[in-house]
């Protein structure tokens, strides 16, 4: 199958009425090079196999196939017809500035037209294409006019023009009502003479092409920057899905289904590579299958079998035997199941990814007629058609609705999945209404209602003609337009730190301005009206880590990170040397090697573990008390990990009764707050407190009225559990 | 062990996440790094008793062939094991009845209750069990096995406690159900009653939530005689639970069991923000979560036992294990391999912290029904958050449906998570003739496409059918009309995964047979629409037009099995394989063609791509 192509210049003026701008506003010079550059960054990152080239006109220097003499001068071919990349993007970064010269914008465009004609010779182009940037500040002869005419027909090249300010004429109340944001006023006001004329010069190439939407093809800068999605983008042609429209078993309507709404997904994953060598070849990640016994005894592949949960069995059921009896069924289909009123299919409840819009076979006026009857009189009926929908053989079939969806210019049928009854879950929440104590009072109720109306994104005008402030639909997707901006930055500045978020992304996302200025009043008013109190957690938690101020000023995602991280670090540091006692360095990581290794019997080195904790216990210090802390917490977690609750419990029980005498309250407390508290039945099978008991065990006795404070303690005891079984070991053994 | 579970738990809570969030976290590494920072909190295990009264009451039929109560529940039961084994079968369930004449619990303290299930998780057996049950048969066994004596719900409740104490699990939710036919259990047994009422409340002290699902009888059942101080209070202040009327119909009661029986879990609580400093907090819940077959177990083949799977990451030159601060990310575009940290990669995700912030409103016509893009989700306040969220989201809530607007919102739900425009779609509180909620009250976020998501279609052209064509149409539309139900279909796929599993589990020589509920009842509609379709089509076709000819050829093949008329296969000789590597032109081939050469010669291929091909096919050939 031949890939289909295009070709494209952008052809871009840098001459010297480019570089003026009036004071505070950025060089047309400037917006015109930013324009290019975010086209050919889209180019680069959706991997398009357009070709491009890149003319500048107004240059100091000439370097173009038609100069001779005097004629085609300051205009440089600065690249040639080739796929878009990094290189391209560096040189517009950093070749690209403003220059002195000026030059005829027609002999540009004569320039590229030569260009993609010679360049395009003997292969085959679906598309041809010159996007020309300039403000037409430079008087040119309308001579050759009607030949550059013949001749771009006659090539089948296609015009862009984006220039600085907007053609106002046609572009309002366009038919699809598209605002095209601000920025319309002063078309022709304070253009000068050779801007005008080569304006109409413009208009009449354009709508010589393009009769009727010639000029649609001409954009300001600012609503090309805005509105990136404007450039004529190859797009991945949505595959046509071609089926039979069945209602019962006669009547058959050949029709084509298309995806037309689907959430677009990150076309590239990011692959993993080696720190040093940046090579993807030097990393491996291996999974290996382990019993789950004390010896983690490996399992060769070969000798795992797959099974399946039915409840609390687990049946083994073989790849093959799976194949065999699985749901089997006749393939692509789209069968009418029956016909049901509109507002029974519940918006909420539409359930996959995606919209199909179903349009009768192409070129068959039959099944048009056909389909037009069914949608039409779907429509006139409100009802929707429920079918049977499998994409193919190999795909699971679905229940959907069929939607009528009649426009001006076509008509189809909308198709979206319906659930299964297994995929619902019937949950009912408290009334609202009912509910004396959440019941909003008139005041408040009118506060709300006020606080809509200023918050109206979708206005009348006096014409009746509705404009909507905020079209979710117009907004590009800020994940890739995120994604890719870094990409950029760091292929361009590889050392660099990561560039903010682009203003212009950012205020994309944000509430219209004018939303902001006219609810501010009424938004006073709710907070007025509305208390909202934080129910503040009995009392703030402070664990041993905010002591030793770790999460100070660090943000939450580095936070959850290093947290995960550090698990991994000790155990990298547990695996390494020879650990034979319970040393004072760190008690705590010998005390989980010692364990580990199973050479000494865990009595003997619980023992060892508890006489270091005494140990650093008769220093009333805090760095001290953190160091008792870290070994109770790994007493804790290697006691539920070999389900041995005994020894813990009984050694941390003759601790509380030892507080008061050897004054540790203050040790108690910050103990209290790591919630380190007995282990109960709940963690350890054999062990003999209850969780009741677990929980109120570490309330010392004057501060009864404190009880039960924040979380019991068995979540934060489960918390601990995951770390340790965090499956991804990534540790430092050394393996030759 | 109590470990391992509390990770499975939470791996089945991420699952829901990533049913909805599947398309976030490409990365395997980082998707499990943020298992642990949710948001939402790691809970143990549901629990469910069904309490269920074996008195003679039970077991009378109603006239003209009704379900008697007793196998009416039984019924009840039998599809909420069921729909646990496949929903969500690491909730454990119990089976108790009272006012039996034979005893069996497990220190035998208790006379008249039968355990018949204590608790545990739902299996095969016990499904089967339940069958036994069912119908007049299993009227039978109850009255050989159990039989009807004197009836202490005390004793009942009291048995149920110490179901309760005996599970080694930490439960998250405890729920027991009571169904009864009879108001007055002890018949005036004051010191009965007194004691039932003590050991309800030791239930509920315990945070055990107490239904009453009671059946209808001759008089009907009044609540308030005794059973209003047994069962647990409603969580609002309606008392909306006492107000039932008894349930005399199997659908009402599975709903009415179904409801209560599921526990609301959020998603995520986050805030929903309408300005800075105005943050109500909120939960959202999924409604409807695709149910998939879940994920194969792996076993190991001498013993059947669970094998555990470690992953871990070396270095290939020198074979030692890396750190992740040894390694980086990257991605290559346009011929450049741009490389980032770690957590820069994570960073670049990051919009705003984790919450809902209100952009304005529109009107409902303005929510397009083609703009989907994922499954809703549901936001219900939580007041025990941010005190006052309830009350200024009914307002909100009471405001938009009056005024039939939306609410567009931007919505972070986790850390690290780029936002997504949803709107929250106001939906009033809606009960059945039975009191029972059809629809909670709360807003429905329904997800918003952004540009990149709507993709831009050829239009073909569209010709119009006339008048009397579409009204031929509307006759057979309206000859086909059925009550649209979302809970009516079955999945087919899942369903026959389950059969398949309760043969095996079983022995059974075969599984069950499943109904395709979403294949077209061809031959009904067929009988319905009579002539029409012939009318019809008269209309709209052509004499000689046959809609299937062309796409019949394609689907008769697929019949045969195996598309073998697809196109003929051209193949490529050895030698002029051979001639194209002399001459370097094997690159002209296509990549069908080249793995059907690697095919053809059993040579087997690492990837797919052109060059991996390529060299297979050099590397066995060449030389």
């Amino acid at each position: 199958m031949a890939r289909s192509r295009s070709a494209l210049v952008l052809c871009m003026d840098v001459g010297f009425s480019m570089s003026n701008s009036a004071p505070g506003d950025e060089s047309h010079f400037d917006l015109a090079k930013k324009i290019i550059q975010k086209f050919v960054q889209r180019q680069v990152f959706a991997e398009t196999k357009e070709e491009l080239a890149l003319v500048l006109f107004g240059t100091d220097s000439t370097k173009n196939p038609l100069h001779r003499d005097d004629q085609y001068q300051n205009i440089i071919v600065h690249r040639h017809l080739m796929v878009a990349d990094f290189e391209l993007l560096e040189e517009i970064e950093n070749q690209i500035h403003p220059e002195s010269q000026q030059a005829d914008w027609l002999d540009a465009l004569v320039v590229c037209m030569d260009l993609l004609q010679t360049e395009t010779k003997g292969k085959k182009y679906d598309r041809l294409n010159i996007a020309l940037l300039t403000n037409f500040s430079t008087a040119s002869s309308s001579d050759n006019l009607d030949i550059i005419i013949g001749n771009l027909k006659k090539a089948g090249i296609t015009l862009q023009f984006f220039l600085p300010f907007p053609l106002d004429e046609d572009e309002q109340g366009g038919e699809d009502g598209d605002s095209r944001g601000p920025g319309h006023q002063g078309a022709g006001k304070g253009l000068s003479s050779e801007q005008q004329n080569a304006l109409s010069m413009m208009k009449h190439i354009m709508l010589s092409l393009d009769e009727e939407e010639g000029l649609d093809e001409v954009y300001s800068f600012r609503n090309a920057l805005q509105e990136l999605h404007m450039f004529k983008r190859i797009e991945t042609r949505p595959m046509a899905w071609p089926c039979l429209l069945t209602i019962g078993s006669s009547l058959s309507i050949r029709i084509v289904g298309y995806k037309a709404v689907t959430e677009e997904k990150r076309k590239k994953t990011w692959m993993t590579i080696d720190a040093q060598s940046h090579q993807s070849e030097d990393v491996k990640k291996e999974t290996v299958y382990c019993l789950d016994d004390d010896n983690e005894t490996e399992v060769q592949k070969d000798n795992i079998i797959q099974g399946f949960r039915y409840g609390s069995d687990i049946v083994p059921f073989s790849k093959v035997d799976q194949e065999q009896m699985k749901y089997k069924h006749d393939g692509k289909c789209f069968a009418v199941l029956g016909f049901s009123k509109r507002n029974l299919v519940q918006r909420h409840l539409f359930m996959g990814n995606q919209v199909l819009k179903i349009f009768a076979a192409k070129d068959d006026e039959h099944a048009g007629i056909a389909l037009s009857a069914l949608i039409r009189a779907l429509d006139e009926l409100k009802m929707v058609a429920v079918v049977r929908y499998a994409y193919n053989r190999s795909s699971n079939p679905q229940v959907g609705a069929a939607f009528p969806f009649i426009k001006k210019n076509y008509e189809c049928l909308m198709y979206v999945q319906l659930p299964f009854t297994e995929d619902l879950r019937q949950f009912t929440f408290p009334s609202l209404e009912n509910n004396k104590k959440v019941t909003p009072s008139e005041t408040q109720l009118s506060a709300v209602d006020s606080l809509i109306d200023s918050m109206m994104l979708v206005e009348e005008d006096e014409n009746g003609e509705t404009d909507d402030l905020f079209r979710v639909h117009h907004i590009p997707n800020p994940d890739f337009q995120r994604l890719f901006q870094c990409l950029h930055h760091r292929a361009v500045n590889p050392s660099a730190p990561l560039p903010p978020i682009e203003p212009w992304l950012k205020a994309a996302l944000e509430r219209p301005e004018v939303i902001s200025e006219r609810c501010r009043a009424p938004l006073e008013q709710i907070k007025k009206n509305f208390p909202l109190t934080e129910v503040e957690k009995k009392k703030p938690l402070k664990t041993s880590a905010q002591i030793y101020g770790k999460d100070s000023g660090e943000s939450d995602v580095k936070k959850a990170k290093e947290d995960v991280e550090e698990g991994e670090y000790n155990l990298a540091d547990i695996t390494e040397g020879s650990v034979t006692s319970v040393g004072s360095v760190d008690p705590a990581r010998d005390f989980c090697t010692l364990v580990r290794q199973k050479s000494l019997p865990f009595g003997e080195v619980c023992q060892q573990l508890t006489q270091r904790i005494e140990q650093l216990l008769s220093n009333k210090n805090t760095q001290y008390y953190m160091k008792s802390i870290t070994c109770i917490q790994a007493f804790r977690e290697q006691s539920v990990k070999l389900e041995n609750a005994e020894l813990y419990n009984s050694y941390i029980q003759s601790l509380k009764s030892s507080v008061p005498s050897r004054g540790l309250e203050v040790f108690w407390d910050l103990l209290r707050q790591d919630a380190l508290t007995l282990i109960s039945r709940d963690e350890v099978e054999g062990s003999t407190v209850s969780k009741y008991e677990a929980n109120q065990f570490l309330v010392a006795e004057e501060k009864e009225e404190e009880a039960m404070a924040a979380s019991p303690a068995g979540d934060v005891g489960d918390v601990d559990d995951l770390v340790c079984f965090h499956i991804t070991v990534i540790c430092s053994i050394r393996i030759f | 062990m109590v470990m391992y579970l509390v990770e499975v738990e939470l791996k089945v809570l991420m699952a829901e996440w990533n049913a909805f969030y599947h398309n976030e976290d490409e990365d395997e590494e980082q998707e499990e790094g943020e298992q642990t920072s949710g948001d939402y909190k790691v809970t143990g295990r549901d629990s469910l008793v069904f309490l269920v009264d074996a008195s003679k009451e039970m077991f009378i039929k109603g006239e003209d062939g009704e379900l008697s109560n007793f196998d009416m529940t039984m019924q009840v039961v039998r599809s909420v094991y069921t729909t646990k084994i496949i929903s969500s079968y690491r909730d454990l369930i119990a089976l108790v009845f009272y006012g039996t004449e034979q005893s069996k619990n497990p220190r035998n303290s208790f006379k008249h209750v039968y355990v018949y299930h204590d608790l545990d998780e739902p299996g095969a057996t016990r499904v089967r069990d339940l069958d036994a049950l069912l119908g007049d048969k299993g009227e039978k066994l109850a009255a050989e096995t159990m039989g009807s004596g004197e009836t202490s719900l005390g004793d009942a409740l009291w048995c149920c406690a110490n179901l309760y104490s005996d599970i080694k699990y930490r439960l998250s939710h405890k729920r027991l159900m009571i169904f009864t036919c009879r108001d007055d259990p002890h018949g005036g047994n004051s010191t009965k009653d007194r004691q039932a009422h003590t050991k309800a409340r030791d239930l509920k002290e315990t945070g055990v939530m107490i239904d009453l699902m009671h059946l209808m009888k001759p008089g009907g059942f009044d609540v308030s005689l005794y059973f209003r101080d047994i069962v647990s209070p409603a969580e609002d202040e309606s008392e909306l639970g006492l107000q039932l009327k008894p349930c005399d119909k199997l659908d009402d009661l599975r709903k009415r069991v179904l409801a209560k029986e599921q526990k609301k879990r959020s998603l995520a609580r986050i805030k929903l923000i309408l300005d800075e400093g105005i943050n109500m907090a909120v939960g959202l819940y999924a409604t409807a979560v695709t149910a998939r077959k879940p994920g194969a177990v792996k076993l190991y083949r001498e013993t059947n036992e669970q094998v555990r799977s470690k992953t871990r990451t070396f270095q290939t030159q020198t074979g030692s294990l890396l750190l992740p601060s040894e390694i980086k990310k990257a991605q290559v575009y346009g011929k450049k391999k741009i490389v980032m940290e770690r957590d820069e990669v994570d960073a670049i995700k990051k919009f705003d912290d984790p919450g809902l912030y209100l952009i304005g409103f529109k009107p409902m016509e303005k929510l397009k029904l083609h703009h989907h893009i994922r499954p809703a989700i549901f936001l219900y306040p939580e007041d025990d958050q941010v005190k006052g969220s309830a009350c200024l989201f009914s307002a909100l809530l009471k405001k938009c449906s009056e005024k039939n607007v939306f609410a567009v919102c931007r919505c972070t739900p986790r850390r690290n998570i780029p936002p997504r425009f949803v709107a929250l779609v106001p939906q009033k509180e809606e009960v059945d003739d039975g009191k029972v909620q059809t629809k909670p009250p709360g807003f429905n976020v329904i997800f918003l496409p952004y540009a990149d998501d709507i993709r831009n279609l050829d239009i073909p052209h569209c010709p119009i059918a006339s008048p009397i064509q579409v009204n031929k149409m509307k006759e057979i539309v309206s000859k086909l009309r059925f009550k649209y139900r979302s809970d009516a279909f079955e999945n087919p796929v899942i369903q026959q995964h389950y059969r398949n599993l309760e043969a095996l589990a079983l022995d059974m020589v075969a599984p069950e047979e499943t109904d395709d509920l979403i294949m077209p009842k061809v031959e009904q509609m067929d009988i319905r629409l009579g002539p029409l379709i012939d009318e019809f089509k008269n209309m709209v076709y052509p004499f000689n037009y046959n809609p299937d000819v062309k796409p019949a050829a394609k689907r008769k093949t697929a019949d045969d099995g195996g598309g073998s008329e697809k196109k003929p296969k051209v193949e490529v000789s050895e030698e002029e394989l051979k001639n194209h590597m002399k001459n370097g032109t094997i690159g002209k081939l296509t990549v069908p063609l080249l793995k059907d050469a690697c095919k053809q010669f059993g040579i087997r291929v690492a990837g797919s791509k052109k060059q991996e091909l390529i060299d297979a096919l050099v590397a066995h050939l060449g030389s």
